[in-house]
């Protein structure tokens, strides 16, 4: 996509444009004179992008995500096919407001980086790290240009979204080639699998009672509804599921034009019926278990469904995980 | 029917799951339970971590139906839950709120309160665990726990577990304290008992034990080799606001805040590290601390260790305060302090000739709960001639509240062409750094209750050691034929000018706050 789609109003909105070489001065100028203001940072966070018109998005996200998160935010837009060279970057303070009167702030860098390549990606990113701090990188674009081995080895947690995906198959080849790579030692986190946290947590719920447990093994079909396009997500849930069961129950994906991205899922069998429904607007999801005649109904919270929301609770829940990782042979042969 | 692991359960969290229980709330008209319990229950559900059908049941001796108990708790909820109150989650969460109407003597009461359990369980479908909160003065405890007994709820039915869990103060002295823990042994398994104290809920309570065992270069130089002395200090800027002179006349600063909060952040710091985290083994190294405090035998020793002081007529910021003798509901001629420092040494190895010097009194400049580790200091000889030296500790100060953090002094180089020493502060802060809020100290402790994890609860022998090393200084200064003097301070002040002397004897001073 050419860079002139980015107009300077845009621009601005990332804060006051630096050369790349005085940007630590920049930073440090931030702050001097302002003792109101207490500059943190637990993280590197880092958004890379090949769509221009997703650097608005995500600039808008990362100052969402800091009020929760305190990092240094690099926001990465790369524009590879662009035909003249040439890299331009922005710096500027994300702060919040606590308890009325101390400001908190992380800082956050911004790059546009025409025709570029991995290894000027690279460099960009490696020169502007907050040191000692673990770096999460939020991969938007396809894994198959600038994610190379020299970025990824030094990635402590990568962050995707394989919703998003047109061709998944070969970016979870890719991904794949990546985790087992001798210098892939990165966490993965997936937030088409964070998008589902919220049901898998109902769903616990759902057969926590003695009884409808005990019926688990009569249970024969899984049906999800889904919006459209998170078919991905869907089909995560549904592999989570039977990997949990030890089956393999039959799968059923319904597809709606609006609403959240996962509305419902239903697991059924001879005589037991578990169900988490999710409706428009609501925070909550309604979870029904049926066991013969017994029905119980709760109430429990729902994971808001934007980006923002995901990428901060998935910061929140920062302890490593292998389950996602099992996963991916399975939705990968879906998949294929 | 033989218990199933829920294979949806596995994988989700990071912590032990609250059991399905129902959790019954003795004392359930009182203060605790509106301005504390129910919005901690409130929070957990708000959090997706309440266990499926959860019940609650107040049991108290006011008459009142369900929906009116109901409505009073949903007032409560909507002035003091933390994450705001939310009508719809309320109106399903409230369903599982019931009332209980009977006197605590009563046994008809507490057969019908079992009956009502089971009520519980038949619609469940199953029996469920049963968790007992004494919220009630603690005079009911006793009575409380015996008709728990003589009805039979005291036993889990098929398996389940039966859970007590008692809200200071647990007793008031060694033999009391003796007293209450054989009616609850009587009633009670030891392991089925949950004495809350709910500073270590509190997350930076719960940090010590990260920031020592966790990090490798505190570990090390955590000792008498390095270590010069310990402070905690608890200070609240109130007095006895809204009648609560009556209980705090009979107890004062040393057995409301000493035996307990202050003198289990003394364990957390002193403590050895525990081979697991399980609650014993946890438990075991903090009780071992609590048995190596040095004695104070005698009004003489008391008298050189510890200060006791009232308040006088003064200000706190520029508001006027009267003294504790004139305060609501407290005698006029009360011998109660509401202001004790004292001296402690720790009879171990590891902190052989380093006192820990604890502070906590009301009507005090500021509310600030923070224990400050002082190292000692260099050599000096590189920089011999540098006056700054001569206040140059390092110091690494923990945060309880509020603005929890832990910040660490040490000594930088001024700029410029002489060498001048500077001290500077490392600070960090989890509000700056974690933009969530930390869940409530009574929703942490709530659902380990539920889930099993006594780690952040005493064990008998604990409250019991503590007891004992009270009850030395409460026998010095109310048995004893000389009693060591109370002194007094002004409303406002940092406390008396004694409680400065016994640091000064020692050529150090309470760490400005």
């Amino acid at each position: 996509m050419p860079p002139t789609n980015l107009n300077d109003s845009d621009l601005d909105r990332l804060g006051l444009e630096t050369p790349i070489g005085r940007i630590d001065r920049a930073l440090k100028q931030l702050w001097e004179g302002d003792e109101a203001k207490t500059r943190a940072s637990l993280i590197n966070l880092a958004i890379y992008t090949e769509d221009n018109c997703q650097l608005m998005a995500d600039n808008e996200l990362l100052d969402h995500v800091a009020a929760q998160h305190a990092c240094r935010a690099l926001l990465i837009l790369a524009l590879p096919e662009a035909e003249q060279l040439r890299a331009r970057a922005w710096i500027q303070a994300l702060c919040r407001p606590y308890q009325g009167k101390q400001i908190v702030c992380s800082e956050q860098i911004s790059f546009v980086l025409e025709g570029g390549n991995a290894a000027q990606v690279q460099n960009i990113v490696f020169a502007h790290l907050d040191s000692d701090l673990p770096l999460v990188v939020w991969w938007q674009a396809d894994l198959s240009k600038n994610f190379e081995e020299r970025l990824y080895s030094r990635i402590d947690t990568l962050i995707i979204d394989s919703s998003r995906w047109a061709d998944p198959v070969r970016q979870f080849d890719a991904l794949l080639v990546a985790m087992h790579a001798e210098t892939g030692g990165f966490d993965v986190r997936d937030l088409a699998w964070t998008r589902s946290h919220f049901m898998r947590t109902a769903l616990a719920t759902c057969f926590q009672d003695p009884t409808a447990c005990h019926n688990l093994d009569k249970l024969k079909n899984i049906r999800i509804t889904h919006l459209k396009g998170q078919r991905t997500t869907a089909l995560l849930l549904a592999v989570w599921i039977n990997q949990r069961l030890k089956a393999s129950l039959s799968v059923e994906l319904i597809e709606k034009d609006s609403g959240p991205a996962l509305q419902g899922l239903v697991l059924e069998g001879d005589g037991v019926r578990g169900e988490v429904r999710r409706e428009c607007d609501s925070c909550f999801v309604r979870v029904s278990s049926t066991c013969g005649e017994n029905t119980r109904e709760d109430l429990l919270p729902a994971d808001k469904d934007s980006d923002a929301e995901l990428v901060s609770e998935m910061l929140s829940r920062f302890h490593g995980s292998t389950l996602y990782s099992s996963l991916l042979p399975f939705v990968h042969s879906i998949l294929k | 029917m033989p218990e199933l692991e829920n294979p949806f359960q596995e994988t989700l969290l990071s912590r032990h799951r609250a059991e399905p229980c129902s959790v019954v709330i003795f004392g359930a008209t009182g203060d605790l339970t509106h301005r504390k319990l129910i919005p901690a229950i409130y929070n957990i559900a708000a959090a997706g971590d309440l266990p499926p059908q959860f019940k609650v049941v107040g049991f108290a001796r006011r008459d009142k139906t369900d929906e009116g108990f109901r409505g009073e708790l949903e007032e409560g909820n909507r002035k003091n839950s933390r994450q705001g109150h939310n009508d719809e989650l309320w109106k399903s969460f409230s369903q599982c709120i019931h009332y209980h109407r009977s006197e605590f003597e009563d046994l008809e009461g507490y057969k019908s309160l079992g009956r009502l359990l089971d009520q519980f369980d038949a619609e469940r479908g199953s029996p469920a665990n049963r968790l007992f909160y004494l919220a009630a003065a603690p005079e009911a405890f006793k009575p409380i726990l015996e008709m728990i007994r003589a009805a039979g709820l005291n036993e889990g039915v098929n398996g389940k577990w039966a859970r007590v869990v008692c809200e200071k103060p647990f007793g008031k002295d060694l033999a009391t304290a003796q007293g209450l823990n054989a009616v609850v042994a009587a009633t009670f398994a030891e392991k089925d008992t949950y004495r809350i104290d709910h500073y270590l809920g509190k997350e930076t309570a719960q940090n010590i034990m990260v920031l020592r065992f966790a990090n490798s270069i505190f570990e090390p130089n955590w000792n008498s080799r390095y270590i010069d002395h310990v402070q905690i200090t608890c200070a609240e800027n109130l007095g006895m606001e809204g009648g609560r002179g009556g209980y705090y006349d009979t107890a004062g600063a040393l057995r409301d805040m000493v035996q307990n909060h202050l003198l289990q952040l003394v364990s957390l710091v002193a403590m050895e590290p525990p081979t697991d985290l399980s609650a014993d083994s946890v438990r075991d190294e903090k009780v071992k601390v609590i048995r190596a405090l040095r004695p104070l035998v005698g009004a003489e020793a008391v008298g050189k260790n510890v200060v006791r002081a009232q308040y006088t007529a003064g200000s706190v910021g520029g508001v006027p305060r009267v003294g504790y003798r004139q305060e609501d509901r407290v005698n006029p001629e009360s011998t109660t302090e509401p202001y004790v420092a004292l001296r402690l040494m720790i009879d171990t190895w590891r902190w052989q000739g380093v006192p820990f010097y604890i502070r906590v009194g009301k009507q005090l400049p500021k509310k600030a709960t923070e224990i400050s580790v002082h190292f000692k200091k260099p050599p000096q000889v590189p920089f011999a001639t540098s006056a700054m030296l001569n206040n140059s500790e390092n110091t690494l100060v923990i945060r309880i509240q509020p603005d929890e953090g832990i910040a660490l002094r040490i000594l930088c180089k001024q700029p410029g062409q002489a060498m001048s020493i500077q001290q500077v502060k490392m600070d960090f802060r989890y509000s700056s750094s974690f933009g969530k809020a930390s869940p409530e100290a009574y929703e942490r402790l709530l659902l380990d209750a539920m889930a099993g994890d006594a780690t952040l609860f005493a064990r008998r022998d604990e409250v019991e050691n503590a007891w004992k090393f009270i009850d030395q200084i409460e026998n010095a200064w109310h048995k004893s034929d000389t009693p060591p003097t109370m002194h007094e301070y002004p409303a406002g002040s940092w406390g008396p000018k004694e409680a400065d002397d016994l640091l000064r004897a020692d050529g150090r001073e309470w760490r400005m706050l």
